[in-house]
């Protein structure tokens, strides 16, 4: 596939902060990449510098393999931006909202009434063109808020955490819009710190931490890089030490915690170990309201790699 | 065009305002409108003046009266001490004149007979003085050397009836001039109010940080951008300008069809250009969209107030006046009011409204240069 973006060890410093540490990636068309890091690891960052918001103190960006600059009107016509704060007009409806920045990169009346028409159904405000943004529910706003960043149907998006503050029926529309995105072509640049959402949505994911690169992969890559295969919860009211030894010592466990309720075991691989622990609470008479087992997430990965959770 | 549109769609979010200010602007001009008077014809003033004769109404006395009374308001009070001393107290009548018994007689003798007057003192009262006295010394004149009673009093009344005849040579409309001064002074106030609020509102809109993120990164450059935000102000403030203009011949008059009419407009004009830099600097480092209303209250009530906009700049104190000259509006104002004092215009009378004009355009190009620096400095910390 056509590479859409190059980044070549980016470097972008605040006095004497290294926001982003030479960092290296790219972007494939047609993909959705997630960027995948906590508050401060240099997503956004990464995006100003990509979008020319922000100087650089070294390194390179390319995309469409034209050099990235703030007079690159040529690149900039087909990148759609979608910031993570709310970029609208209090004093425009939602319709005079989406024409006024679609009319940014569409001069043609006719063209961009089109366009308006399917940003609108994309992200679902068919019945709100003429609500004013204070009028609208804070999951409405955001939606709103994708429609003027992708209106003029740019070949490549940045999708700057636009699911903050959401609610669950507007985050499953915003989402299946994204997807919509990409099934019509376009390649997705998808920034948050929610790793379920980057599970669902992306072919591909970089993981940031402090400004560096530190794992990139496919989902399914980057979960066999977590030191455990299977995570199983059991709640049980009350047990004694001289059990908890008991479960350590079953074959392919972990780790072994116990936080009144919740026992919580960590294998490194192997299979069946759910049926196990079963079949072991059940020979030693331990009963249990509850038992799941969880493949490792993310957030495992991010755990592991830094030893600390991704929301932390 | 877009940028234009929403620009309109922006501004109409905020015409109350300038509609208030519109209707502030007509209240101040119909309040001046009622409260002057026109003076461009001469009426000679008549004071109130009771006479107490005690004399016959016959021959010279009889003359006398008639002469008083036809130059001034006879009026009529009942001869007791109190009341006539209440009318002069309360200025029912300006002047009193006692003419004593036998003065008719007294004054053919040549006895030169002492009329006694009382006067309240003030300018109508001089006025009465003035009449009496003329009276009596064309009489006297008369008397030495005509002895007739009826030609005495004939030619008395030929040289008395020589009306003097009063024409004002100036052709300047002192009251529509006052007029048109007032309603261009006051619209210091609104051009800097609606300037100031609409474009400041405008600006921090289309440049608060989000939406000015959204617009750098767009297709659009940044300089067109700008461009077409610059020219849609400079309309807007065109279009209030013209507005106010309109409203100007329709509150003031034929006067604006004058030269004292062009001389006001261009001076607006000049004024509505400072005020658009003004609006533009105060734009360019406005953070919160909160603090345009008080802004507008400080730079334009403020001042108008120190700048003579809604009180005549001869009723302020020195000091104030000194402290204005650092403000377009007192350079404004000061134009409004010399054109008011020019009758005729040539090089020489209208040199000091030329140097006014190129001082506003002085702040004009000041205003204009820190904008520019301002956004300098602010793109470079950026």
């Amino acid at each position: 596939m056509k590479k859409v973006i190059e980044v070549k060890n980016l470097t972008k410093e605040y006095k004497k902060l290294k926001a982003v540490d030479d960092l290296s990636f790219d972007v494939v068309g047609g993909e959705i990449l997630g960027l995948l890091g906590p508050n401060g690891s240099g997503k956004s960052t990464t995006i100003n510098c990509l979008l020319s918001l922000l100087n650089y103190q070294s390194g390179s960006i390319k995309i469409f393999g034209k050099e990235a600059t703030p007079d690159a009107y040529d690149i900039k016509r087909q990148i759609g931006v979608v910031f993570q704060d709310v970029a609208v007009f209090e004093e425009l409806t939602v319709y005079d909202n989406i024409n006024y920045f679609c009319g940014l990169y569409i001069k043609d009346k006719e063209t961009r009434k089109k366009y308006i028409e399917e940003a609108i159904e994309l992200v679902g405000l068919e019945e709100f063109k003429k609500f004013y943004p204070k009028e609208l529910s804070g999951g409405l706003l955001r939606r709103l808020n994708i429609a003027c960043g992708i209106s003029h149907k740019p070949k490549l998006i940045f999708l700057d955490e636009p699911t903050v503050a959401v609610d669950p029926q507007s985050r499953n529309n915003i989402l299946d819009g994204i997807k919509k995105l990409r099934d019509n072509g376009a390649t997705i640049v998808y920034t948050t710190h929610y790793m379920e959402e980057v599970e669902i949505l992306c072919d591909r994911v970089i993981i940031l931490d402090a400004g560096k690169v530190i794992a990139s992969g496919t989902i399914d890559e980057l979960k066999s890089l977590a030191k455990m295969e299977e995570k199983v919860s059991v709640e049980v009211l009350d047990l004694d030490d001289e059990y908890i030894e008991k479960v350590r010592k079953l074959k392919n466990v972990e780790l072994v915690s116990y936080n009144k309720p919740i026992l919580l075991v960590t294998y490194k691989k192997g299979k069946n170990n759910l049926v196990e622990l079963m079949e072991h609470l059940k020979k030693e008479k331990i009963s249990y309201n509850k038992i799941f087992s969880e493949r490792p997430t993310l957030n495992d990965v991010f755990l592991d790699l830094t030893g600390k959770g991704l929301r932390d | 065009m877009i940028v234009f549109k929403t620009f309109l769609k922006v501004v109409n979010k905020c015409k109350i305002p300038i509609i208030l200010y519109t209707v502030i602007l007509v209240f101040f001009s119909g309040f001046n409108t009622v409260t002057n008077d026109n003076s461009t014809s001469f009426v000679a003033t008549k004071p109130d003046i009771l006479i107490i004769n005690q004399d016959e109404e016959e021959g010279i006395t009889k003359n006398l009266i008639g002469y008083i009374g036809k130059n001034s308001n006879i009026k009529t009070i009942e001869n007791e001490k109190e009341k006539i001393e209440d009318a002069l107290f309360y200025r029912d009548v300006n002047y009193i004149i006692y003419i004593p018994k036998n003065f008719r007689k007294d004054f053919l003798n040549f006895k030169n007979p002492t009329i006694e007057i009382k006067s309240t003192g003030d300018y109508q009262a001089s006025l009465a003085e003035l009449l009496l006295e003329r009276y009596l010394k064309v009489a006297n004149s008369y008397h030495t050397i005509i002895e007739d009673e009826d030609a005495l009093l004939e030619k008395i009344d030929d040289t008395l009836e020589v009306e003097t005849k009063v024409e004002i040579t100036s052709k300047l409309d002192t009251s529509a001039l006052d007029k048109a001064t007032m309603y261009y002074n006051f619209t210091n106030y609104c051009i800097l109010a609606g300037s100031i609020y609409v474009i400041c509102l405008v600006l921090s809109t289309f440049k608060e940080e989000k939406i000015r993120k959204r617009t750098i990164v767009s297709s659009m450059s940044h300089k067109k951008h700008n461009r077409y935000l610059l020219y849609s102000n400079g309309l807007f403030a065109l279009v209030l300008w013209l507005f106010y203009v309109v409203l100007s011949f329709l509150v003031v008059g034929d006067i604006m069809f004058s030269i004292h009419g062009l001389f006001y407009i261009l001076n607006s004009f000049l004024f509505m250009i400072c005020a658009l830099t003004i609006a533009f600097l105060i734009g360019n480092f406005l953070i919160d969209k909160n603090a345009i209303n008080g802004l507008v209250n400080v730079i334009a009530l403020g001042s108008s107030f120190l700048c003579g906009a809604f009180v005549p700049p001869e009723y302020l104190p020195d000091t104030v006046l000194k402290i204005a000259h650092v403000l377009p509006s007192y350079w404004f104002i000061n134009t409004n009011q010399t054109i008011k004092e020019i009758e005729v215009f040539n090089v020489d009378s209208i040199r000091p409204i030329i140097i006014n004009f190129s001082i506003l355009l002085l702040f004009s190009i000041i205003f204009i240069l820190i904008t520019n620096w301002i956004s300098y400095r602010k793109r470079k910390i950026g």
